[in-house]
């Protein structure tokens, strides 16, 4: 039934915008305001549920080009999930073993793992350009990043 | 305050030590970004924001400005060299500068673009100086109900305006401006969208939007083609020196575009890219030879370089006169103001003159450092370019999670920026534009409040927002943005059709 991506990509705007609806409609209700907090929302919700309807019956198809960049091999699919996956290990890392030893860490194996071979760059990239930039940060930026279990 | 009085202490912000240390830090940063592949001028903004923390508003947006043309500039630098245009506003560049450095005339290409992004920011930058204040002052009377038109009109005009379908930028507008309401109502204090989660309740913030659906995603093509090696190769650049003739060549499109490119980014939605294509294909209708475009001719290269910077200062009228964003990169640059605590519009002028001139004077600045530091520099930064894919990978994604972190400094933050990266890369598979979403990101707070500050005034009654003559023009140009392109859409395939079939008969 679904025979084009415009329509699949229609049916899926237009879920979300009945679950987006959905909680506009048990948003809490003030009596006394002209305009309560779901006006707006509310618009949002039917706007983005007829634009879908639109995209539904839009014939214009795809150019060769659009269609190129959607093919994705599976194998690729997997490096981008494994990044993904490393990014996020790198996030829960962040404040429990501090900046430095976690962008250490990332450096080095997103780097190894998306086919770096030059040990010597990676590694002193992967030690200068945290420093560098905690240092910057912390002192003359007077942002405080992540310190994590180092001295300094 | 008159102009030259206020120029005067935009000038001693800019000419201040610091003031020029910050342009040159700006523009070399904005260059050095803005060459990458896919890291366009939001990338640049958004990444630099966090190092502006704690610095003197003043000067830390006179770097910003100089990040956004200094990216602009080195867009146009990796087009040339590598046919790769780092932004949709050089590509128009790589149309001539290209074929001229296969020619082994990169450095002639990378001076003619030099020069011709100085002239047309230079020429713009005057223009911003007399337009920016006059608007001003017509915009201090605007209530509530022409903000909201004035937004609308921007919002629209981004749509129809964007490359690819209308539809789908209208619909990633509608949903950044879902995103927009989530955290708590600023008017009658409701929670909405938060699922109870204390971390949505101030909303998300602009720069989790801007480097998740810019940076991150960007990363994701840039795993997909880490083996690509053609950025390795590139060749002696050659002679920068240029001779009269090509003087000669370059000075009508400059002085044209100069103005056409200032226009259109001045109107909302248009910006650097609308301006460049214009520029190229303007100068091809007028020009003597027009097949020597395509070809490595130095008015077509000339042409998109000065209509794209005329653009970039264009599209700070309407951002520090208004206060409203016309574009996605000026919808980021509007929350680098935010977060220094600075509302742009009307007032600014007059309230912070310091930091309403010192952006424009420092503009001036700005744009001889593009032409006399980094055009010498332009073969050693373009090493950058030489950076394994690999290795480029981790640090932008570093560097993106560090810009969230440093202003939120909660994980929660970035594990969103991860899933923004996620959307923003299936936005691009499916061909879906981000810029529309990040502008109704930024727009849809603003709008809200004034449709509510407007509807609330008149107690509910909708006519308020088209009781004047103000709104109702600005609503009728909106709908013209629309309709205006549909027709000629229908008109030019017909045309096409009609080719066609008389090619087959």
């Amino acid at each position: 039934m679904l025979k084009t991506l415009n329509q699949k990509v229609s049916i899926f705007l237009i879920l979300f915008a009945a679950g987006y609806l959905y909680l506009t409609y048990n948003l809490k209700e003030y009596p006394y305001v002209p305009v309560d907090s779901d006006f707006v929302p509310k618009i949002l919700g039917y706007l983005l549920i007829i634009l879908a309807v639109f995209l539904f019956f839009d014939k214009s198809s795809e150019t060769e080009e659009e269609k190129e960049k959607r093919q994705v091999p599976k194998k690729e699919m997997l490096v981008l999930l494994a990044v993904g996956g490393m990014i996020f290990l790198y996030i829960f890392l962040l404040e429990i073993i501090g900046f430095v030893l976690s962008s250490m860490l990332f450096i080095i194996a997103c780097s190894w793992f998306l086919g770096y071979r030059k040990l010597v760059t990676t590694f002193l990239v992967a030690v200068l350009f945290p420093l560098i930039m905690y240092l910057s940060f912390n002192y003359l930026l007077q942002i405080r990043l992540p310190q994590g279990v180092l001295p300094f | 305050m008159g102009a030259m009085e206020g120029l005067m202490q935009g000038i001693q912000v800019a000419f201040s030590w610091q003031g020029i240390l910050f342009v040159l830090i700006g523009v070399v940063a904005g260059t050095l970004i803005g060459m990458m592949p896919g890291l366009g001028p939001i990338s640049a903004i958004a990444i630099m924001i966090p190092i502006t923390y704690g610095m003197d508003p003043s000067v830390a947006l006179v770097m910003m400005a100089g990040v956004y043309y200094g990216a602009v500039f080195g867009g146009s630098t990796s087009s040339i060299l590598l046919n790769a245009p780092g932004i949709s506003g050089t590509v128009a560049t790589s149309f001539d500068g290209y074929p001229m450095a296969q020619r082994g005339e990169a450095g002639k290409a990378l001076a003619i673009a030099a020069i011709s992004s100085f002239v047309g920011g230079t020429v713009s930058v005057v223009l911003l100086m007399l337009f920016a204040p006059a608007l001003s002052a017509v915009a201090v009377s605007f209530g509530p109900p022409q903000y909201f038109a004035l937004m609308f009109l921007g919002l629209t005009a981004i749509a129809s305006l964007s490359d690819g379908s209308t539809i789908k930028a209208l619909i990633t507008a509608t949903v950044g401006f879902m995103v927009a309401t989530i955290g708590i109502d600023g008017q009658t204090g409701t929670s909405r969208f938060t699922f109870g989660n204390p971390n949505l309740l101030e909303g998300i913030d602009f720069l989790v939007i801007a480097l998740g659906l810019f940076a991150l995603a960007e990363i994701c093509f840039l795993v997909k083609k880490r083996k690509d090696q053609s950025l390795q190769n590139q060749g002696d650049i050659g002679s920068l020196k240029l001779s009269k003739a090509d003087f000669k060549e370059m000075r009508g499109p400059m002085s044209r575009q100069s103005f056409l490119g200032f226009i259109l980014g001045v109107l909302p939605g248009a910006g650097a890219t609308i301006a460049s294509f214009i520029g190229y294909i303007s100068e091809k209708k007028i020009a003597k030879n027009p097949k020597k475009f395509g070809k490595g001719s130095i008015k077509g290269l000339s042409a998109p370089e000065t209509a794209n910077n005329a653009a970039t200062s264009g599209a700070f009228v309407p951002l520090l006169s208004l206060g409203i964003p016309g574009s996605g990169t000026t919808a980021v640059m509007l929350g680098a103001f935010l977060v220094l605590g600075i509302q742009p519009g009307p007032l600014l002028m007059a309230d912070r003159p310091e930091v309403f001139w010192g952006i424009i004077a420092s503009m001036y600045i700005g744009n001889i450092f593009l032409l006399i530091l980094n055009l010498p520099l332009i073969p050693y930064i373009a090493k950058i370019l030489k950076i394994a894919r690999p290795m480029l990978i981790s640090l932008v994604a570093i560097f993106s999670l560090i810009g969230v972190y440093a202003i939120s400094f909660s994980t929660f933050d970035l594990y969103l920026l991860l899933i923004f990266g996620f959307v923003g890369y299936l936005m691009r598979l499916f061909s879906f534009p981000a810029a529309p979403f990040i502008l109704a990101f930024i727009l849809g707070g603003m709008m809200e409040q004034s449709l509510r500050q407007s509807l609330t005034a008149a107690g509910g009654d909708m006519m308020i927002l088209i009781s004047d003559p103000v709104s109702i023009g600005l609503y009728i140009v909106s709908i013209l943005s629309f309709v205006v392109p549909i027709i000629r859409n229908r008109k030019n395939t017909q045309a096409e059709e009609a080719d066609q079939e008389s090619n087959a008969s």
